[in-house]
């Protein structure tokens, strides 16, 4: 017999009611919230009916900020304190800021771990507090929406972004007090929102196509029995339909020689001109772009643009995206008839040049039907509805990979790398690595992300120091350095001394150093740099050899060079060593690594005589008993 | 789940070189969707942890055996030899001809005409070599002559090694 059920007011009393859950895509230029209602995803409106919350605050001197499309209108009136784009700012640092804010009207200010603070009226302000304030509002408008409170949100992330931005992103949704069930790839949640996983019979590999306005991202996931599997991504951070509207102004100002020193509203009005232009063509062969109201003074004629000679301007840029297209699909190990869904995305994949051109490569039709501004939020709350556990649950797993590869620092700044990019995750991976000196008793553990060769070319997760290795001989040590990834991409970091046991460990907090556009370099880089990368590698291994054995033979002959050696005998080796020195600030490793030879060569026989030398005074005075 | 044991017995497959891949990739699917941290979000912590220890200890399993050349030195690892460190570094002096020969034209894909052609052929051979030496571990491993196994494994390192080189290549020639 059940036993008698209790509630409080506004408490929930049925034992099936519907977990309340949202997916949330927090986009650069604009944010949207959805939920699954009555068996039906939806994106939520506000009170106004609009779906789309632009990204961006405006921060007031005693008031709470304001949030959307009100803040919007201030971006001109209140600039310093009106905040967007902001996700181009999450997990990076005060440096990597200054370089991509030239245009950015804030006043930064540099937190002692590097995090970049916006100066506004009402203090200084994180991205992650930004972020936050946009999550806030997001949270509310599911809240009031769905008439109760939120058990937590699926919250989208780009494909690439690296262990800083999501742990970032995690980060505002804690400050905004939401429950994060999930961070999803967006490819992943736009898949997701054609139910693809749906043809339990199909398994099937599919191109995610999202062309925004500043960034162009291509991901290729495998799907199979409702398992997705994201097997590689690529794009370029810089490539969107905006400078499809560049490409149209550029082209309407040297029609009309309009000299190319513009203030800023005739900026504005060239790209709201194009914007215009483009819109139009989508449905008409041509059409008249007039330049009355120009803000210059000057008159100039209507230029009339037809379809043709748009898709002319429109290639050059569409050509990138198609080309970055290929490099992924080489990526997965795929090939082009290999794909059998192209899932459209992005407000520029309307450009009907766009689609015309995606689906020629492809050779097939795309899926354009769902809106492709909200297709990825739509996504994130079937996902959301999932891991409520309002369905059976069976459905829907999302296996992800890896964006960009985890190493460790070695020495002479080379990364050694643990876990390769494109890795299913979770992941657990350990590696052991060594001392260097005799005697060494702690080892700094430095984590890169990235793929190049050398230290100076990744981005620097984390640094932190194991303590406490008992003096050894170099090499004897056991360091075995263990990453594991969970499921949203976060890293944590151990390191253990095998034979002593002493250990230490780190959750992986950003140290803030790159941008969205050099993790894109940083990856393209790492296919065009592999010459360069090989050679650099050679040279500072050959160089840490030649250190270690300048090192060694310094500290014999310092130890016992009067006792062993005769002056020439002496004189010879240190000749050597000296070519050595000067051979090893040089560039070229083969001629280190032919000193490094000539060099042991020469102290070989010392080398001898030292080792006869130690065991005759080990065993001095002991008797055969003893040994 | 226990992740102690070996990787053949999660998936219920005996110690053997030749596995069924498609039951592999089904098992693994299977077993993913028991254990994966997503089918514990409402759980307590505790419970989440050991989710992603599960899942990471199933992704290296799969990462093992879907690979030849990582199954073939798992299995030779189970037996208690160690083909990353071999204590008999030896190779033939014919194979090692042909590697050189093969690094050779390997770095002339450069100057090529058509590298594209050059590639595929080169990939081709590649596969066939690779094929080939998997026979010969399968052949060697199940009939208990694990020297023989152990040196075709590693001939198959260097065979996996210009795959990955040959790839590489591809994306920086063909961009």
């Amino acid at each position: 017999m059940a036993l008698l059920q209790i509630a409080e007011p506004g408490q929930s009393a049925k034992p099936h009611q519907r977990k309340l859950a949202v997916g949330i895509d927090l986009g650069t230029t604009h944010s949207l919230v959805a939920s699954v209602r009555s068996g039906q995803v939806e994106t939520l409106p506000n009170s106004r009916g609009e779906h789309l919350l632009p990204s961006v605050v405006r921060y007031l001197a005693d008031e709470l900020p304001q949030v959307g499309i009100k803040a919007q209108s201030y971006l001109v009136d209140d600039a310093a304190n009106t905040v967007m784009s902001v996700k181009r700012l999450m997990g990076r640092g005060i440096e990597d800021v200054k370089r991509l804010g030239e245009n950015m009207p804030y006043l930064f200010e540099a937190c002692d771990q590097g995090m970049p603070l916006i100066n506004t009226v009402s203090g200084l302000k994180s991205p992650v507090q930004v972020s936050a304030d946009i999550l806030r509002a997001l949270v509310q408008r599911g809240e009031s929406s769905l008439g109760g409170e939120l058990v937590g949100a699926v919250i989208t992330v780009p494909a690439y972004f690296d262990d800083a931005q999501r742990q970032a992103t995690k980060d505002a949704a804690q400050l905004a007090g939401i429950q994060v069930l999930r961070l999803l790839n967006e490819p992943t949640a736009a898949a997701v929102a054609y139910g693809l996983e749906q043809d339990q019979q199909e398994q099937g590999t599919i191109a995610v196509f999202d062309l925004g306005g500043g960034t162009f991202d291509i991901s290729i996931l495998r799907m199979e029995q409702g398992v997705f599997e994201v097997l590689a991504t690529g794009g370029d951070s810089a490539l969107g339909g905006d400078d499809f509207d560049h490409a149209l102004a550029e082209w309407m100002r040297h029609q009309r020689q309009i000299p190319a020193q513009l203030d800023l509203a005739q900026q504005r009005f060239l790209l709201r001109l194009a914007r215009a232009g483009k819109e139009l063509l989508s449905h008409k062969q041509t059409t008249q772009m007039s330049f009355s109201g120009w803000p210059g003074g000057a008159d100039f004629a209507d230029i009339e643009l037809t379809r043709e000679q748009m898709n002319l301007l429109l290639d050059p840029i569409i050509d990138k995206a198609i080309k970055a297209t290929k490099r992924t699909l080489r990526d997965a190990k795929v090939t082009i008839d290999g794909i059998s869904r192209i899932v459209m995305v992005g407000g520029s994949t309307r450009s009907l040049r766009v689609q015309e051109r995606v689906s020629e490569l492809f050779q097939q039709p795309l899926l354009t039907d769902i809106d492709p501004d909200r297709v990825v939020a739509l996504g994130a709350a079937r996902q959301a509805d999932v891991l409520a556990g309002n369905q059976s649950g069976e459905e829907l797993l999302l296996l992800d990979v890896l964006p960009l590869s985890l190493g460790l620092e070695t020495m002479g700044g080379l990364v050694e790398r643990v876990i390769d990019r494109n890795t299913p995750i979770p992941v657990a991976r350990a590696q052991e690595f060594t001392t260097y000196q005799d005697g060494q008793t702690a080892m700094a553990i430095h984590v890169l992300q990235g793929e190049r060769e050398l230290v100076q070319d990744c981005r620097s997760l984390s640094r932190f120091d194991l303590r406490g290795i008992p003096p050894m001989a170099a090499g004897a040590a056991k360091i075995r350095v263990t990453f594991q990834v969970d499921a949203d991409g976060l890293l944590e970091v151990s390191a253990r001394e095998l034979t002593s046991g002493v250990a230490a460990s780190v959750q992986v907090k950003p140290s803030y150093g790159l941008s969205d556009l050099q993790i894109a370099d940083m990856i393209k880089a790492s296919w065009t740099n592999v010459e360069d990368d090989r050679s650099a590698r050679s040279l500072r291994e050959q160089q840490v050899e030649a250190d270690r054995l300048l090192e060694a033979v310094t500290m014999a002959l310092a130890e016992d060079a009067e006792r062993l050696l005769t002056a020439s005998e002496q004189q010879a080796i240190v000749t050597q060593m000296e070519q050595l020195v000067v051979v090893r600030n040089g560039q070229d490793h083969h001629a280190i690594a032919k000193q490094i030879e000539i060099m042991a060569k020469a102290s070989d026989a010392y080398a001898a005589m030292r080792m006869d030398d130690s065991i005759k005074r080990a065993l001095a005075g002991k008797s055969v008993d003893q040994l | 789940m226990d992740i102690s044991q070996d990787f053949f017995s999660c998936y219920g497959l005996s110690r053997d070189f030749a596995i069924d891949l498609d039951g592999l990739r089904q098992a693994h699917r299977h077993l993913q969707q028991q254990h994966h941290p997503d089918r514990f979000v409402s759980q307590p912590d505790s419970d989440q942890r050991q989710a992603v220890q599960i899942t990471a200890y199933l992704n290296q399993a799969y990462a093992t055996l879907i690979e030849p050349l990582k199954r073939g030195i798992y299995l030779l690892q189970l037996h208690g030899m160690d083909p990353l460190v071999p204590t008999n570094t030896s190779m033939p002096l014919d194979f090692l001809l042909q590697q050189i020969e093969q690094q050779e034209r390997l770095e002339d894909m450069h100057q090529a005409q058509d590298p594209e052609t050059e590639m595929d052929t080169m990939a081709f051979e590649l596969q066939t070599q690779a094929s080939q030496l998997e026979t010969e571990f399968a052949q060697a491993y199940s009939s208990a002559q694990f020297e023989a196994a152990e040196t075709a494994v590693r001939k198959l390192q260097f065979i996996v090694k210009l795959q990955q080189q040959l790839n590489t290549l591809e994306g920086v020639l063909l961009d």
